[in-house]
């Protein structure tokens, strides 16, 4: 890789890395303090949980409330989460080759000695640097939230936590590794864009389908969603080494496809 | 150093550069000259490895362009067409990058060309105009010394003082044994500096000249103002084929007879005269209708 290019493409994306970040990170901790409050009627609220109907519940994945694991991937990473990660990965993947290609700045970059794999492995890491940072201000922020509101007798679940953090950084490295071998292979900042977010799109409403739809619950086994459910990590129910295996996986796949690919294209610089 | 043969490039509309073939030599000033679309850019492509060839190869230092194409861009400087930076950098963000992808680190050098193009890299490169953006890539292009310039369009935006500057810079590195590849729309941006130019039209070479020898082919037109109409009427019997175009102005276009053209005229009261400046697309008919004559 190049330092330089890293650091400058760092440096341009910081913005937005802390944006995310921060946005995510102020999100997480308002939600851990206001999680005492409902601790206190933690029975009349799954009293009222109930009456929702199954597959309105299981499609927001509000099984149960009982602990700040599964009440946090309630509120945050079964849904609100997985939106803003997925519409930042999908930006940055495209904005990091397809948006240079279509611009026509990739030339500048493709003017010196620095290979097309390296740009590409340059480009990877700065995606990967955004969602770990990303990660480590969420994680760290709900953290410091829970060691501050929340009892020592009630369960923090630190543990839990940090796996739901984990497992979804895994997934968006994942989601990461598709959309920049979609970046890489498109002249068209545009298509590219569609493609990627199209798919990622799809990905989440199957997903989403299967589980309101029971009967057809096998159609999730088509979704990288459906090896990421925070509610089944925090209740301890989850495979969190099958999840994380196939979304290292499908990353490396995706990343290095992406590699090979762009060495091989003609480029319109 | 530049060994371009038999280069082709179809594209799924059709068009391309078909058969194109060039040698450029150590040293040397080469002009590669062609109106909009002709395919100068999709060959300058081929030569920095951006896209495979069709048919054909293209060499640079007897190193395949595609293949070796990152070992190869270490003695090139590259000056892209098209203006485009990334987001939200300044000047001495671009280049600082720059330096580092180089490898090459000549804070003096760099300094010097700031300074020769009265650049102020400090502002955000969005918000400079096209001339000042042109600057920028002009300084990226030259900072690290390479051996081989490749300039697409260079002067597009500069104005006519920083064009003559840039025109100097050229010939400064031509002293100092630099091999330069420049592709122009116009003979006039690139005449001073360029030995020998190519000449291409809807992707295949249409000729390959020496410099004199295009000067020579060039047809240049003069208006002559005489100061009284006998002499009007004597010019218009000449061997220049003058063409009235008012009652004192008489239209002369010559290819290459400047002597006859001089002897002629210092028989007559000369009052005034002003040159047509010839575009590409004349030259291009010149050179057809030749070609013509030829065959």
């Amino acid at each position: 890789m190049s330092i330089s290019l890293y650091k400058q493409m760092m440096k341009t994306n910081m913005k937005t890395f802390l944006g995310f970040g921060i946005g995510s990170a102020i999100y997480v901790s308002l939600m851990t303090s206001l999680f005492p409050m409902l601790e206190d009627n933690i029975k009349e609220i799954d009293e009222m949980i109930a009456i929702f109907p199954d597959a309105l519940l299981r499609a927001l994945g509000l099984e149960s409330m009982g602990t700040y694991g599964q009440y946090i991937a309630a509120e945050y990473y079964g849904l609100f989460y997985l939106f803003i990660l997925g519409v930042f990965t999908v930006m940055i993947s495209i904005h990091l080759i397809a948006r240079l290609v279509d611009q026509g700045s990739m030339a500048y970059l493709l003017s010196t000695r620095v290979s097309r794999s390296k740009i590409v492995r340059t480009q990877i890491l700065v995606l990967v640097s955004g969602l770990f940072m990303i990660h480590l201000l969420t994680f760290i922020a709900g953290f410091i939230a829970a060691e501050f509101v929340i009892d020592t007798d009630s369960s923090i679940a630190f543990g839990e936590f940090f796996q739901i953090n984990f497992v979804g950084f895994l997934l968006f490295y994942a989601i990461g590794g598709y959309s920049l071998l979609i970046s890489a292979l498109f002249d068209d900042e545009k298509n590219a864009f569609a493609l990627a977010g199209g798919i990622t799109f799809i990905f989440y409403g199957i997903d989403m389908v299967g589980k309101i739809v029971p009967d057809i619950d096998w159609v999730r086994n088509l979704s990288l969603f459906s090896l990421y459910e925070p509610g089944k990590i925090a209740s301890g129910d989850a495979n969190l080494w099958l999840s994380s295996l196939v979304f290292l996986g499908i990353g490396i796949i995706g990343y290095t496809v992406a590699i090979f690919m762009f060495r091989k294209r003609n480029l319109p610089l | 150093m530049i060994d371009i043969q038999n280069l082709t490039q179809e594209f799924s509309n059709g068009r391309g550069i078909f058969d194109v073939s060039f040698q450029v030599n150590k040293g040397e000033v080469f002009g590669f000259l062609g109106p909009n679309g002709s395919g100068k850019t999709t060959t300058l492509r081929h030569l920095m490895g951006y896209m495979k060839p069709g048919k054909g190869v293209t060499k640079i230092n007897k190193l395949d362009a595609w293949t070796y194409q990152a070992l190869i861009r270490k003695d090139i400087g590259y000056l892209p067409g098209e203006i485009a930076f990334l987001d939200g950098l300044t000047g001495n963000d671009f280049l600082k990058m720059m330096v580092g992808m180089q490898g090459i680190d000549l804070p003096e050098r760099r300094s010097k060309l700031i300074r020769l193009l009265q650049l102020d890299p400090s502002i955000q490169i969005r918000k400079m105009s096209k001339g000042t953006k042109q600057k920028v890539g002009i300084v990226a292009t030259f900072m690290h010394d390479p051996p081989i310039y490749i300039l697409d369009e260079p002067t597009s935006g500069l104005d006519p003082l920083m064009q003559k500057l840039f025109i100097d810079l050229v010939l400064e590195e031509k002293t100092k044994g630099k091999t330069f590849l420049i592709s122009s729309h116009s003979l006039a941006e690139i005449e001073r500096t360029c030995d020998r130019v190519a000449i291409i039209r809807d992707g295949k070479i249409v000729t390959v000249k020496d410099i004199h020898e295009l000067h020579a082919l060039q047809r240049k037109a003069f208006n002559i103002t005489l100061a009284n109409s006998d002499d009007v009427e004597a010019l218009l019997l000449s061997e220049l084929n003058p063409e009235k175009i008012d009652d004192f102005i008489v239209r002369i276009e010559i290819q290459g007879n400047y002597d006859a053209f001089f002897t002629i005229l210092s028989k007559y009261h000369v009052k005034n005269v002003s040159a047509d400046e010839q575009n590409l697309e004349q030259i291009f008919m010149d050179y057809y209708s030749r070609e013509d004559v030829e065959l």
